[in-house]
């Protein structure tokens, strides 16, 4: 099945390609990008359910909860970099970008 | 920890405990995020949000997985049924040769002794006709079973012609 990447999905894939090999956290994804929870994790979703992301639990410090940690797989950094390479999700990335700080 | 906040613990850990199994572990990947929210409104709000997120996922999940117990169900029942229809056949062709042999040759018993291949042909003729008669009758309403029906006919037929040329004498 073909994802849909819409502004919000490219703005996420932006934050990975960031520092690519760096495992981030979610509300750390949801501050930058400025999506909130109910917008965020569904994506997030969508890219672990196509294989495209990584996730996995922090090891605990004492008296601190987990956090669940993602990271692009190698087919995720792929298809994130086909998609800003091309000029037409440069556009698009403009576009959300512009819609993120308006 | 104020009022708004353990309300949004409360409510995503609630969520987190009714979930699917498909579904906790995001339940509480949002759960655990929310001791890092500075403010508690937006903790509140991650919460709704988050419920919101694990609710689409949860459905989702759901729906696919019925889809594909339906499709496996349907697949499972047109195997069923073409097999049913191949015993169908088989059993017609088996009570149809007992039947020429108990009850042609008894009240003809000269056929017999005759040796001529010819009623044995009507026989299978017939017998084919009746098989083609029920895959067509069956067709619409009982696909599946049609072509079990059907399949056996072609075997039977296919074995029937060659007979006819090995044995075939002019």
């Amino acid at each position: 099945m073909k994802l849909r990447l819409s502004p919000q999905t490219l703005r996420v894939l932006e934050v990975f390609l960031d520092d690519p090999r760096a495992w981030r956290y979610g509300y750390d994804i949801s501050r930058v990008t400025g999506l909130k929870s109910g917008s965020l994790y569904p994506i997030l979703m969508r890219l672990a359910d196509r294989k495209l992301l990584d996730t996995d639990w922090e090891t605990n410090e004492a008296g601190k909860p987990p956090r669940h940690l993602y990271r692009l797989t190698p087919d995720g950094l792929a298809l994130a970099r086909e998609r800003f390479s091309k000029p037409a999700s440069i556009r698009q990335r403009r576009t959300a970008l512009s819609g993120a700080e308006g | 920890m104020s009022l708004l906040r353990r309300l949004a613990v409360r409510w995503l850990e609630t969520v987190g405990r009714n979930a699917p199994p498909a579904c906790r572990e995001w339940a509480s990947a949002m759960l655990h995020e929310l001791d890092f929210i500075e403010s508690d409104w937006a903790a509140l709000l991650w919460a709704v949000g988050s419920t919101a997120a694990v609710s689409r996922h949860c459905l989702r999940a759901w729906v696919r997985g019925r889809k594909e117990e339906a499709t496996m169900k349907d697949a499972a029942m047109k195997v069923a049924g073409v097999l049913l229809g191949v015993l169908i056949a088989v059993a017609v062709m088996g009570a149809g040769a007992f039947g020429v042999h108990g009850v042609l040759f008894r009240f003809f018993p000269a056929l017999e002794h005759h040796g001529a291949p010819w009623p044995v042909w009507i026989f299978a003729l017939l017998l084919e006709a009746l098989l083609v008669v029920g895959t067509v009758k069956l067709w619409q309403k009982r696909r599946p079973m049609a072509i079990g029906i059907l399949l056996a006919a072609v075997v039977f037929g296919t074995h029937f012609v060659v007979h006819l040329a090995t044995h075939w004498n002019g």
